[in-house]
């Protein structure tokens, strides 16, 4: 037989002006296994817990009710001084007769009534509640973070400034992602690689971080504090430990004329190569596709040429396995292409642009380039088909996004404000030159950003048409650009040079694969999901998975900051402490009933349920079932409604705990 | 109806074709048996009453030989790879007679990880339909005799099979009995309704021939069983009658194949399948769930949609 | 602020399943807003609706509940993330078989209740509360508990003197 103390609590007049807590204490201490009730003017003041605490100690309580407020009130309070009387703090449960009974019932028989009925269910709680103990995970105090683009390099300089190790994984040869090609940078029109490049070779030099680059995630497996990370390290062909960075394979490499990818495509380079000359870090990478070497055998010009002998043909993909606590994904984002689309693909190409057949119709980092003074025509805008400076320039914006038909219906969110700062750029640079800008609304909130906006078309001379291109043509060398400008209610013709187009921002490549890897959750454009739009925009459904950069969605480069710093205190927050406490309502499985159905697994939206496999003493495989890791259980249940056995069941909210309560109603 | 499903469509099938599906199937069966694919075949062996038949794990060429199959081969198979002969397959390889309602069945433990698609060698039967209960068994199967579930089956043809018997043949002009039993059912108000069930579950003896039947109760305990706490009360009164066949229906939801083994078994002649069906068609109607003759990811409630129907919730 | 307490002549059993985070705090909410509604209600606390069993229902039924409320929170906001999609499948398919047994759809009621529902959480349950009243005590599932296999009338020599031979 339980005994259960009942204290029943006046909460001053507020409970005890509708409800007769006298009666209800006194019928409380008439159930069966109830050994002590009393009732009181303020249980959650200083007597009230002491005269919990006493009772405790001279019933021998082995569980104890408190009916009162609402336990997301003050069942914090009296778990703690339950346990300061020596008691589970689970054994300690609230019945809620204040905001569920005296404030919302007039009647005082029926208030009554009911609040003798709350603490009649909440006893049989008590009864079959079971004592818990918190569950500690141990934290290894090393973080991954995965991308090196400007989102993955503050959040690995703010989580290494803090003293903790950081693994950095970039899948290209450089880190610097798309912030490197940019040229310069709104609201402020700074120059993009001045500000990037020094926090890039901070990165390189910092001594808590270790750079793993033209490196991808091959596989993870572990959870929240206890991640092992597979790294496949792409065989660079050129010995990092050797290179000197000293650039002789560049030059003398014989076949040069290969489209720069960080170029847009624009420029050339050699088959051995750095993406860009302020590379981090400064180790070339063969092509293996482009190579001489490498695709007939001949050629060798790079090794011969190397003073360290750094260049190795027979490199092979290597992999590590990397022990990290907690993983900071800052896979960034690409730009839609307006090309045919594959068969099948839910986003669809523009036909009515020519599927990019024509040359002079580029996109936003096409033009970054042409306007860097590092791209390949050293900051001269000059179209790409003939080279010639073009006088009049069609900017287009939501090209893809908000694009409904096209398959993507969200704001790609940069593309007012880089097509303002193109406008601008181009004004600076051909000062005879006209720039046109279709749009459907100028999207500028953020600070500096609408006077910024303002200056291109106020100041900068940019003429900003309301509405959308229907048809692009080339026509002799001028692209024809059939648009209406729906302000005025009239179709425009204009004669372009050069037509940019903001297309939307879409997440990387591979981006639904790297999720599966990482077990997170994505949207159908495969943006990654955050744990809640509002209050936990950072961390991942996933727990010890943190989100930074436009992986997420369409970011500018300070919100992006601004997340991979949030990101980074998070991961800090996580490394804090040498164990993760966690609270125990967790599942656990019934490993003599279960069947392996793993009904459970498919339900559970934490990923926390796995497959063991139970053998014999000989090591024959029994059966497999589900097992729960406690350090990734959310608590939420979903399995054990799911479970037609219920072999797997949720600490603290048994159905031995439910149905005694529904029993006793 | 299409020309070619008029084309399979006979007034009675005859002993021939069963004759020849039994031929086909002992040809696999000793096939698979000799070149050691598989260390036996669960399939129809004749009873010992004439016109009836039985299930059998054979082992053996000499017993595969024996093999058969006629309308009297009513037993979803299925079940003795997880209950009955749940040990073979830790020996290997296992060869199944599976008609298409059998094959369902099967698709559904691989589902649900109880069966391996590799572990098994499935002999499906091209069935044109088995038995009712207590009908006349003359070896031919006609209109009369034909059970109720076959009336309006949809997997004939045993897709998905290693290998098939039998070529297709359907007996035409069925009148679908459960889908107007079913029909009758809804179009009864609602006290109506209830007392139709509450009549028929009320004879329940609760010998759980239903749960021991069915390929989808693999639970080592059921839940209808436990005490601690006792979700469901266990002897045979009305109360406990209701909840147990409304839980039994809420766990095969999205799972059930449809073999109708369930209602054939009962000694009380409850009509479970429809049961069954009405979960079936519920999740047909709200999200597009048929069990199928291949395995899924996920069973239709142990996922969602976004925007799924909430119509019912305020 | 008092208001008119009207007595009823039937007081109908209403039990609500809630969750948590969303509608046991909405409940709250009502509460601290003093709102009024009829106490007629039991509330059962679950961390979500997914760990709501349709088995509960149907205990409660058996237990004489009137009227049976499950709420949670609305979609996309499930503090679990998903508990609340599945309990959606989930209760869509026991309604249907509920439905097709025969049981008054009436008496079980579905709804979100987000935190900041205070409001929303008076209208549910008021409002099933009275047309549960209307509707009178649920017969069905009570008089199952009380009824044995048998007709429950001694009718027949062989019960009588089987009957009988008890002692």
């Amino acid at each position: 037989m339980s005994r259960i103390g009942v204290f029943v609590c006046h909460c001053g007049e507020n409970i005890s002006r509708t409800v007769d807590v006298e009666q209800v204490a006194k019928a409380a201490g008439e159930i069966p296994g109830v050994a002590f009730s009393c009732d009181y003017k303020y249980m959650c003041s200083d007597p009230g817990q002491t005269l919990l605490k006493k009772a405790v100690a001279e019933h021998k309580l082995d569980g104890v009710l408190v009916a009162a407020c609402s336990p997301r009130m003050h069942e914090k309070t009296f778990r703690k001084a339950a346990e300061a009387a020596g008691l589970n703090p689970y054994l300690c449960e609230m019945a809620n007769i204040r905001e569920h009974c005296s404030w919302v019932h007039e009647d005082r028989d029926m208030a009554t009534a009911k609040a003798k009925d709350i603490v009649k269910l909440m006893v049989e709680r008590v009864r079959k509640g079971k004592s818990l103990a918190p569950i500690t995970v141990p934290v290894t105090k090393r973080a991954l973070v995965i991308g090196g683009g400007i989102a993955g390099i503050q959040a690995a300089l703010d989580i290494a400034d803090a003293g903790h190790r950081v693994v950095l994984v970039e899948r290209e040869p450089s880190i610097g992602g798309h912030m490197a090609q940019l040229s310069e940078t709104f609201p402020t029109l700074d120059c993009s690689q001045c500000i990037m490049t020094p926090k890039m070779v901070d990165v390189a030099n910092h001594p808590n971080i270790t750079l793993f680059t033209y490196s991808e995630i091959e596989k993870v497996d572990g959870y929240i504090g206890n991640f092992q990370v597979t790294v496949k390290h792409k065989a660079r062909s050129v010995d990092e430990s050797k290179c000197t960075g000293c650039g002789i394979c560049m030059t003398k490499c014989p076949k040069k004329k290969i489209p720069n990818e960080f170029d847009q495509g624009h420029g050339m380079r050699p088959a051995i190569y750095v993406p860009f000359p302020q590379a981090v870090p400064n180790t070339p990478v063969i092509d293996r596709e482009n190579c001489t070497m490498f695709q007939s055998g001949k050629c060798g010009v790079c090794a011969k040429v190397c003073g360290p002998g750094a260049v190795d043909y027979e490199q092979q993909d290597t992999f590590t396995v990397e022990d990290v606590g907690a993983i900071v994904v800052a896979t960034g984002f690409k730009l839609y292409t307006i090309d045919r689309k594959p068969e099948g693909s839910p986003i669809q190409g523009y036909g009515e642009f020519g599927y990019g057949t024509i040359p002079d119709i580029i996109d936003g980092m096409t033009f970054e380039r042409l306007a860097s003074a590092s791209g390949p025509t050293g900051g001269k805008i000059l179209r790409p088909s003939d080279g010639k400076e073009p006088k009049q320039v069609v900017f287009i914006q939501c090209v893809g996004s908000r694009a409904r038909e096209k398959g993507i219906s969200y704001c790609s969110k940069v593309c007012c404000m880089y097509t303002a700062k193109h406008t601008m750029l181009y004004h600076h640079k051909v000062h005879d030159g006209q720039a046109y800008v279709f749009f459907m609304d100028a999207r500028t909130p953020g600070k500096g950003y609408d006077e910024f906006w303002r200056r291109a078309v106020e100041e900068e001379e940019a003429v900003y048409i309301r509405g959308m291109v229907s048809r692009m043509y080339q026509r002799g060398d001028k692209i024809v650009v059939m648009g209406s400008d729906i302000q005025v209610g009239v179709q425009v013709e204009i004669e372009a040079d050069l037509v940019v187009l903001a297309t939307a921002v879409q997440p990387q490549d591979g981006a639904d694969l790297l999720a599966q890897k990482l077990g997170i959750s994505y949207d159908k454009y495969n943006f990654y999901s955050e744990a809640h739009a509002k209050l936990k925009p950072v961390e991942c459904a996933t727990a010890g998975i943190y989100l930074a950069g436009a992986c997420q969605g369409p970011k500018d480069i300070p919100d992006t900051v601004s997340q991979a710093s949030a990101a980074a205190a998070k991961v800090m927050t996580l490394f804090a402490k040498d164990k993760l406490e966690r609270d125990p309502v967790v599942a656990k499985v019934n490993e003599k009933y279960c069947v392996g159905c793993f009904a459970c697994k498919k339900v559970c939206a934490y990923g926390a349920i796995e497959e063991k496999e139970i053998r014999d003493r000989q090591g024959n495989l029994v059966k497999k079932v589900a097992y729960v890791n406690p350090g990734v259980c959310g608590g939420c249940g979903t399995c054990q409604a799911t479970c037609p056995s219920k072999s797997i069941e949720l600490d603290g909210y048994t159905d031995e705990q439910i149905m005694a309560m529904i029993e006793a109603l | 109806m299409n020309a070619k499903a008029n084309k399979n469509q006979v007034t009675c099938i005859e002993p021939d074709y069963y004759q020849a599906i039994t031929e086909a199937i002992r040809k696999e069966a000793v096939k698979i048996l000799k070149d050691e694919t598989v260390v036996g075949v669960v399939g129809y062996l004749p009873g010992r009453r004439k016109g009836t038949a039985s299930p059998a794990l054979v082992t053996t060429v000499e017993e595969a030989e024996k093999l058969i199959f006629s309308p009297a081969c009513v037993n979803n198979l299925s079940v003795y790879l997880t209950k009955a002969k749940k040990g073979v397959l830790k020996q290997g390889k296992v060869g199944i007679v599976a008609k298409g309602c059998d094959m369902r069945a099967l698709a559904g433990l691989m589902t649900e990880s109880q069966l391996q698609r590799e572990d098994l060698f499935i002999i499906g039967v091209v069935c044109p339909g088995v038995y009712g209960f207590g009908v006349e068994r003359t070896g031919t199967l006609t209109e009369a005799n034909i059970a109720r579930k076959c009336r309006e089956c949809t997997v004939h043809m045993p897709e998905g099979a290693d290998v098939a018997a039998g070529t297709h043949a359907e007996l035409a002009d069925l009148t679908p009995e459960e889908a107007q039993e079913m029909a009758r059912i809804e179009a009864m108000p609602q006290a109506e309704r209830w007392a139709f069930w509450k009549e028929h579950f009320s004879r329940c003896i609760r010998c759980m021939a239903c749960r021991q039947v069915c390929p989808f109760c693999y639970c080592e305990q059921c839940l209808c069983d436990k005490n601690r706490p006792q979700a469901v009360e266990s002897s045979p009164r009305p109360a406990g009658n209701m909840a147990w066949h409304l839980v039994r229906a809420m766990h095969l939801a999205g799972r059930c194949g449809g073999c109708a083994e369930c209602e054939r078994v009962c000694p009380m002649d409850i009509p479970l399948n429809l049961l069954n069906r009405r979960m079936a068609q519920e999740l047909k109607e709200l999200y597009d769930f048929e069990a199928g003759l291949t395995p899924v990811d996920k069973g239709p409630l142990n996922e969602y949609k976004e925007n799924d129907d909430q119509s019912f919730i305020k | 602020m008092h208001v008119e307490v009207t007595k009823h002549d039937f007081e109908p059993k209403i039990v609500a399943f809630v969750c948590t985070w969303c509608t046991y705090a909405g409940a709250d909410l009502a509460g601290t807003s003093r709102m009024q509604y009829p106490p007629n209600v039991r509330v059962l606390k679950f961390p979500c609706t997914g760990r709501i069993d349709p088995v509960f229902i149907l205990r409660a039924f058996q237990k004489g509940a009137d009227g049976v409320l499950v709420s949670g929170c609305h979609p996309g906001d499930c503090h679990y993330m998903a508990g609340n999609f599945h309990a959606r499948r989930r209760f869509a398919a026991f309604r249907a078989l509920l439905d097709f047994v025969g049981v008054d759809l009436n008496r079980l009621q579905f709804s979100w209740v987000s935190a900041a529902e205070g409001g929303k959480w008076v209208d549910v349950v008021t409002e099933l509360t009275e047309r549960v009243r209307t509707m009178g005590p649920m017969p069905e599932f009570k008089e199952l508990e009380h009824e044995e296999q048998w007709s429950g009338a001694i009718n027949t020599p062989e019960l009588k003197e089987a009957y009988d031979s008890i002692g």
